[in-house]
C-alpha cells in the first residue's frame, strides 16, 4: 500500500470515528465522501467484504462497490458506523503490526475468527451480507436473475424444466 | 358506492384490521347488509405498486413500528399479511383441535380442546376454500408443479412418503373470480403483482365496498376502545393520517391486529372499570403466544433447480402431521417448499467464510423446504406492554417473551433429520438444516377460545367472555397451534363468526 492509499485509509477511519459522534447533514457529507473513497478496491472493507463472503467468480472491483454500499447505507446511522469502525480496529488490534490490512490472507482470517463473536462482528457482517447479496454484479455472476414481473414470470420460461429426476408416483 | 359514516353513528360495526380475519369479517357482515367502519393502520396499495423488489416491499407494507421482541412479520398495509403470505392453506386435522385430550401429559404447557365442534369448522373449511380459490379444491386443479416441488415430492417419495400435494394454495391455478391464474413470477411475499394470489386488498376489500355497508378507513392507527357505563364497548379512537385523533362510536367492535396489535390494543384500553385491559378479566389476553415451530433446509443438488423460478411456495407433505409420540414429541408438522433469494440464502445459512458462501456459489442448484409445526401454548410465552417505553404514536411498546417449548425443538430436530434424508436421497452434495434467522412466524394465541372463561379470552364465535359487543376476529383466538399455517382457519373462524354476529344483532343481544 502506498502513502497516498494510506493516508485515505486513515481519512476513512478518521471519517467514522467524526461521524459517529456527529449528526446530520455533517456526518451524512463525511460519509459521502469516504464512500466515494471507497470505489477504489485497494481498501480493506471491501478486503473484510471478500473473506467474510468469498466468491471466486467476483473482481474485486465488486467487493469494493459493496463496501461503499455498505457506508453509504450507514450515512443517517451514527451506531452503525461506530460498529464498523470497532470492527476495524478490533481488526487492526489482533496483528502483529496493527494494520490488519497490511497482513496477510491466514494472519486476516485468524485476526476475524479472534474477533467473530464481538457484538460489531455480525453487525458488520450482516451490513455486507446485505449490500453483497443485493448486488446485480453478483446475482449475475451467481446466476440469480432478480425481478420476473417484466418478463411475465416462469410460466414459459422454465419453471417446471427440471429433467434429470427419478421418475415418481402420482 | 363507498359510503361514508359519520363517527357519531353508533350502529356501524366497528373491524380493526383489513388482513384474513378483518377484511373477511368486515366483508361477510357487509354481504348481510350489516354497516361497517374497518380501520386499517397502512395505506392502500395497488397492484402498480407491487414490484419484484424485497427490500422496497418491506418498506411499503412492513410494519416497522418499535416492538421487544423476535420479527413477527406483520404488515401495515391494506390487506394486512395477506399480501406477504405465501398462500399456503392447509386444514387443521381434527386431533388438533382436541389437543389437551390427545397430546396427554405435556408438560408446562397450557393445552385446551378448541370449543367447537370440528365437523362444523370443516363447513366453514369449504366456504374459505371457495372464497380463496385453495387450489386442488371446488373444481380447482392443484397447481402446477415447479422444479423446487419436483424435487420435494421425489426425494419424498425415495425415503417412503405418500402424502405429497401441489395443491391447497390459495393462488389461482386457473383463472377465477376475475383474478388471473398464476404466472410463476415468485416474490410472493413481496405482494403478487397480477393478483393471483388470494390478498383481501383486491378481493373481500372491494367486494365490501361494492355492497354500499362498508367504509373503509386507511392509514387511521387505533390506540383504544372505549366502553359505557355498563362497560360495553362504545367506540373506538384513532388517529388519522394527518395526525388527529377522532373516535368512532360502534355498535359492536371486532379486533384484527395480527395478535401483536390485538394485544396491545385490549391492553391499552384499561379503564377502572377494567383495570387489567379489556376482555382481561381471567388475565389471559396476551398469553399462550404462539409462534409454530419454524426450520428450515437448504440442499445442493447434483443437478440445477433453479428453485427461484415460480411459487416460492408450491406444495406440501403431510405424512409427519400425525400425532405419533414414538418420535420424542407430541404433534406433527409439514414440510412445505420454499425458494429462497440469495441474500437470504447467506441469512439463513448463516456464519460467515467459504462454508456459507458455497450455498450461493451453486444458487442454481438449490432445492429448499419451510417445516412448521405444533407449538404448544405455554403461559409465559406472552405479548405485554412495556412498563415505559412509549413509540412515536405514544402508545406503549409491545414486548414479546417467547422460547421454544422442549417439545418444539425436539421436533424440529426430527424434521430437519427427516428433510436431509430426503434430498441425500437424490445425491444431495451439501445439506444446511435448522431454525434460521428470526424472520417471521406464525402469530396465534393471546385471546384464546375457551369452554371455561377462566382459561382464554373468547367463547367459540371469538365473542370475549368478558363483554358481549367486543369480538377477536384473527389468528388471536386460535386455542392451540396444529401444523396448518393459520390464514385459512383465520378465515373460516371469521366467516363463522360473521354468522354468528349477524344473528345476533338480528336477536337484539348486541
Amino acid at each position: 500500500m502506498n502513502n497516498e492509499t494510506t493516508s485515505r485509509r486513515r481519512f476513512l477511519v478518521s471519517a467514522l470515528a467524526i461521524s459517529s459522534v456527529a449528526t446530520g447533514a455533517f456526518a451524512s457529507s463525511l460519509l459521502r465522501e469516504s464512500a466515494a473513497w471507497a470505489k477504489d478496491p485497494d481498501n480493506p472493507l471491501a478486503r473484510l467484504a471478500r473473506l467474510l463472503f468469498p466468491h471466486a467468480a467476483l473482481p474485486d472491483s465488486v467487493y469494493a462497490d459493496v463496501a461503499a454500499r455498505a457506508l453509504a447505507m450507514t450515512a443517517d446511522n451514527p451506531e452503525a458506523q461506530g460498529l464498523l469502525l470497532a470492527a476495524e480496529q478490533a481488526l487492526d488490534a489482533q496483528v502483529a503490526g496493527g494494520d490488519w490490512y497490511e497482513a496477510d490472507e491466514e494472519a486476516q482470517l485468524a485476526a476475524m475468527e479472534a474477533v467473530q463473536g464481538e457484538p460489531f462482528f455480525p453487525a458488520a457482517s450482516n451490513l455486507f451480507m446485505f449490500t453483497l447479496y443485493t448486488h446485480e454484479e453478483c446475482w449475475k455472476a451467481i446466476g440469480y436473475p432478480g425481478s420476473s414481473r417484466e418478463y411475465g414470470g416462469y410460466l414459459e420460461r422454465g419453471f417446471d424444466d427440471i429433467d434429470w429426476l427419478p421418475e415418481t408416483a402420482s | 358506492m363507498t359510503r361514508v359514516f359519520d363517527r357519531t353513528d353508533s350502529s356501524v360495526v366497528v373491524v380493526i384490521g383489513s388482513g384474513a380475519g378483518g377484511g373477511t369479517v368486515a366483508n361477510e357482515l357487509a354481504q348481510k347488509g350489516i354497516d361497517v367502519v374497518c380501520l386499517e393502520a397502512g395505506k392502500r396499495l395497488t397492484l402498480a405498486e407491487v414490484v419484484n423488489d424485497p427490500p422496497t416491499m418491506d418498506e411499503r407494507m412492513g410494519w416497522h413500528d418499535e416492538r421487544d421482541g423476535k420479527p413477527v412479520w406483520l404488515c401495515k398495509t391494506v390487506g394486512g399479511t395477506t399480501m406477504r403470505w405465501s398462500g399456503v392453506s392447509p386444514r387443521f386435522e381434527k386431533h388438533e383441535t382436541q389437543a389437551l385430550s390427545t397430546y396427554d401429559g405435556l408438560e408446562d404447557t397450557g393445552l385446551i380442546d378448541w370449543p367447537l365442534r370440528f365437523e362444523e369448522l370443516e363447513h366453514y373449511y369449504d366456504l374459505a376454500e371457495d372464497k380463496m380459490g385453495v387450489s386442488g379444491t371446488h373444481g380447482t386443479p392443484a397447481s402446477a408443479e415447479n422444479n423446487n416441488y419436483k424435487v420435494l415430492k421425489a426425494g419424498a417419495q425415495k425415503i417412503g412418503y405418500s402424502r405429497i400435494t401441489s395443491g391447497r394454495m390459495s393462488i389461482n391455478s386457473v383463472a377465477r373470480h376475475g383474478r388471473p391464474a398464476c404466472r410463476q413470477i415468485g416474490f410472493c411475499n413481496s405482494g403478487c403483482a397480477i393478483g393471483a394470489k388470494w390478498s383481501t386488498l383486491y378481493t373481500e376489500i372491494p367486494a365490501a365496498e361494492k355492497t354500499g355497508h362498508f367504509e373503509l378507513r386507511s392509514e387511521c392507527m387505533v390506540m383504544t376502545i372505549n366502553h359505557d357505563k355498563a362497560g360495553r364497548v362504545s367506540g373506538v379512537v384513532y388517529k388519522d393520517a394527518s395526525g388527529t385523533m377522532h373516535e368512532q362510536k360502534a355498535r359492536a367492535v371486532c379486533v384484527a391486529g395480527n395478535v401483536v396489535e390485538t394485544t396491545r390494543i385490549l391492553l391499552n384500553s384499561a379503564t377502572s372499570k377494567y383495570p387489567t385491559g379489556l376482555a382481561n378479566s381471567s388475565d389471559q389476553v396476551g398469553r399462550n403466544y404462539m409462534r409454530h415451530m419454524f426450520g428450515f433446509a437448504l440442499a445442493i443438488m447434483p443437478k440445477p433447480v433453479n428453485f427461484h423460478r415460480g411459487a416460492r411456495q408450491s406444495g406440501l407433505v403431510y405424512d409427519e402431521q400425525d400425532h405419533n409420540p414414538e418420535r420424542g414429541f407430541a404433534g406433527g408438522y409439514l414440510f412445505e417448499t420454499l425458494s429462497l433469494d440469495p441474500l437470504n440464502v447467506a441469512a439463513f445459512v448463516g456464519g460467515w467464510g467459504p462454508g456459507t458462501s458455497q450455498y450461493n456459489d451453486s444458487y442454481t442448484h438449490l432445492a429448499g423446504l419451510f417445516l412448521v409445526g405444533e407449538d404448544p401454548p405455554q403461559a409465559d410465552n406472552r405479548i405485554r406492554l412495556h412498563p415505559d417505553r412509549k413509540d412515536h404514536n405514544g402508545l406503549p411498546v409491545p414486548v414479546l417473551d417467547y422460547t421454544d417449548h422442549a417439545n418444539t425443538i425436539a421436533m424440529r430436530e426430527h424434521g430437519v433429520a427427516r428433510a436431509r434424508a430426503i434430498y441425500e436421497s437424490l445425491g444431495a452434495a451439501e445439506f444446511w438444516g435448522g431454525e434460521g434467522p428470526p424472520v417471521g412466524c406464525h402469530n396465534m394465541g393471546v385471546a384464546r377460545m375457551s369452554a371455561n372463561p377462566e382459561d382464554g379470552v373468547t367463547n367459540g364465535w371469538g365473542q370475549t367472555h368478558d363483554i358481549d359487543n367486543l369480538f377477536v376476529s384473527d389468528g388471536s383466538v386460535i386455542p392451540t397451534s396444529g401444523a396448518a399455517n393459520p390464514t385459512l382457519t383465520i378465515v373460516a373462524l371469521a366467516i363463522r363468526q360473521a354468522d354468528y354476529i349477524a344473528e345476533q344483532m338480528k336477536k337484539r343481544n348486541i
